[in-house]
């Protein structure tokens, strides 16, 4: 009987894998296909266009040149709008981690109706486009506007905080706040209460189980995070736009003159390759985290 | 150190090391626990034992502070502890859901409490060794919580909770989430480990099999109110309130009507609390119950009264019939000897029974 059995067996499960294959194959068909057709084409697109001639009247000629790489990579000016995009996207990810932190802790710590109302609250900024919020912040933060009124009002100088890094920072901090709450809340899955208690129990004073306990804990959410909200930071150009007023260099923003005023798409498309690469770093530095921590 | 010196004192003369006085906790105006009074004596292995709902995990971490008390105390080797918090309250606490730390090794895990109690380094390593090796767990020091099985993380949270020699180690119904041959494996290994160190103990648990076999003293809860206290003998054997006699142990439960302190049942008389009338609960344990063929010589028993078999279940260690008497099914479990004869329902039988074994309570309204 079990000998038959171990005899029979072999078969019904490799047929079992190989229609679950089958199932898996086909259940990814359409994302494959929609990714394809979406992302890769269009991003092989541009990886081409980069290398496109640019003739002195602007006009795009299909002759394959090294000549924008060069330009990018010779020019200080492209450096510096790198390492701008990079450091000012990097201070923005960890404005938001700080100001989304204790949010996070404490909604992933509330329970029932509180919890839905703080949820709804937290994501309902998501439901108005960036551009309407930047908009809100361009009145709060304008020389004129509700903080700069509410200092002259009580004898202090106007504060500068528009039309420079300040206000980028300021306003697209609020506008990834809700991303980074929400990655934050995904991440804080191993977070038990009990361990807390236990670690007090043990003699840990609160900031200590904070420090060894909950951060720990709490590292893979972090990640996940920041490398949303840095991703997002980077490739953002509304609010740079119109908080920055074209005094900001950014990568997103260059990359927009480029492809619209300017209309010199070589440039535009080997600046939005950067703009990849930088990504594939950024994802390479979440996994060597991840890996560290787990 | 006089602090010491009294402590000791007070434990010789028999008082509590650990004492809760009139210990209160109010969800509004809901008293998960009311009005505790308990006393533990030094190197006690003591069971809280109840329902859920009970109040029993409530007084638990009260004690070790993770609940503030509404009112009362809670006194440990003669200093207050009531408004000191958790982390000062130098006690180990184990739960049921073990509540390692998942981003630790199972040494790391053990060597928290010494580090924040500042222990020297050497003595740490020292420490974490013999507390590891105390749960049979050598050789695992380098593992995850998550690579070890169920009964492997509760004796890492064991030793995680002892290595700090704690003066109360606390255990939040701890065998719950394993399964049975391990808790039994388990239960003595708590039970050898606290007697060897003399720790004083509380022991959190629903089940009263844990209860009576573990420890020195029970104390039975129910709604937020204490029942009883006493040994596992006391409590089996003179079960004060018609809830600790139900809890602990299996009984018989007989509706019957009291007048002046005398219950009637099945035409026979039971003597009640003086003056107690009105419906009362007849109580008989099943294996105290003796039971013969109707007819035959009556067995030696206070009490006798007659009825029919209703089921005969026969678990080969144990017969058990349900014998209808006067319309309440009264069960009777007889131990098997080998070679008596199995009455099949619809027989006759008479059953009777010790007076000492019979408690009469006044039904709850």
């Amino acid at each position: 009987m079990s000998a038959a059995a171990a005899i029979a067996a072999p078969a019904p499960v490799s047929d079992t894998r190989r229609s679950g294959l089958a199932l898996v194959v086909l259940l990814i068909a359409p994302i494959a296909l929609v990714n394809a057709l979406g992302f890769l084409v269009p991003v092989l697109n541009l990886a081409r266009m980069s290398f496109y001639e640019v003739e002195p009247t602007g006009a795009m000629r299909e002759v394959y040149t090294l000549a924008t790489w060069l330009t990018v990579f010779q020019d200080t000016f492209y450096a510096e709008l790198i390492l701008n995009s990079i450091t000012v996207s990097l201070g923005i990810t960890l404005l938001t981690l700080v100001c989304s932190y204790p949010i996070a802790l404490y909604l992933h710590r509330s329970s029932g109706t509180w919890r839905t109302i703080l949820l709804v609250l937290v994501i309902s900024p998501l439901l108005t486009s960036a551009v309407v919020r930047t908009y809100g912040w361009i009145a709060i933060l304008s020389d004129s506007g509700l903080v700069n009124n509410a200092l002259s009002a009580i004898g202090i100088a106007p504060l500068r905080l528009m039309f420079n890094k300040t206000g980028v920072v300021i306003g697209l901090t609020e506008i990834l706040m809700p991303y980074m709450i929400l990655a934050l809340l995904a991440g804080f899955g191993r977070l038990d209460p009990r361990i807390e208690e236990a670690a007090s129990t043990l003699g840990a004073p609160p900031f200590t189980i904070f420090r060894r306990i909950i951060l720990p804990l709490t590292l893979p959410g972090i990640a996940l995070g920041c490398l949303l909200c840095f991703v997002l930071a980077v490739s953002s150009f509304i609010t740079p736009k119109l908080l920055g007023g074209g005094r900001v260099f950014l990568l997103a923003t260059e990359i927009y003159d480029q492809a619209i005023v300017t209309l010199n798409w070589p440039l535009a498309a080997t600046l939005s390759i950067l703009v990849l690469v930088i990504f594939g770093g950024a994802l390479v530095l979440y996994t060597r985290a991840l890996r560290a921590i787990m | 150190m006089t602090d010491r010196i009294t402590a000791a004192a007070a434990g010789q003369a028999g008082e509590g090391f650990l004492s809760l006085k009139g210990l209160t906790k109010r969800y509004g105006g809901f008293a998960a626990v009311d009005n505790l009074d308990l006393e533990v004596p030094k190197g006690e292995l003591v069971a809280f034992l109840g329902p859920s709902g009970c109040g029993k995990t409530t007084s638990l971490r009260m004690i070790a502070g993770l609940v503030p008390a509404t009112s009362g105390r809670i006194v440990v080797g003669g200093q207050d502890l009531t408004e000191v918090p958790t982390h000062r309250r130098d006690m180990g606490l184990v739960f049921q859901s073990y509540a390692l730390f998942p981003h630790m090794s199972v040494a790391r895990n053990v060597a928290f409490g010494l580090e924040m109690r500042k222990v020297g380094k050497d003595e740490i390593a020292r420490r974490v060794k013999e507390a590891i090796a105390l749960v049979h767990l050598s050789g695992k020091e380098e593992h995850r919580p998550g690579q070890l099985s169920g009964g492997q993380q509760q004796r890492v949270a064991l030793a995680r909770a002892l290595v700090v020699r704690p003066s109360i180690l606390l255990l939040d119904e701890p065998l719950s989430n394993l399964d049975a041959k391990l808790r039994d494996e388990m239960r003595n290994e708590i039970r050898d480990i606290q007697k060897r160190l003399g720790i004083t103990a509380i022991f959190v648990t629903h089940d009263q099999v844990e209860a009576l076999t573990m420890c020195d003293k029970v104390v039975v809860m129910n709604q937020g109110r204490l029942e009883q206290v006493g040994t596992p003998v006391d409590l089996y054997e003179t079960p004060r309130t018609a809830f600790v006699a139900g809890f602990v142990g299996r009984s018989n439960r007989l509706k019957a009507t009291a007048r002046d302190g005398v219950a009637e049942f099945a035409g026979e008389s039971f003597a009640a609390q003086a003056g107690l009338s009105g419906p009362v609960e007849i109580m008989v344990r099943p294996h105290r119950v003796a039971l013969s063929a109707a007819g035959a010589d009556v067995t030696a028993g206070d009490h006798r009264v007659s009825g029919i078999v209703a089921r005969t279940i026969f678990a080969g260690d144990i017969l058990q019939y349900d014998v209808d008497v006067a319309g309440q099914i009264v069960s009777v479990e007889l131990a098997t000897r080998g070679g008596e004869t199995v009455l099949q329902p619809g027989a006759a039988v008479s059953l009777s029974w010790r007076r000492q074994d019979v408690f009469v309570y006044g039904a709850a309204a």
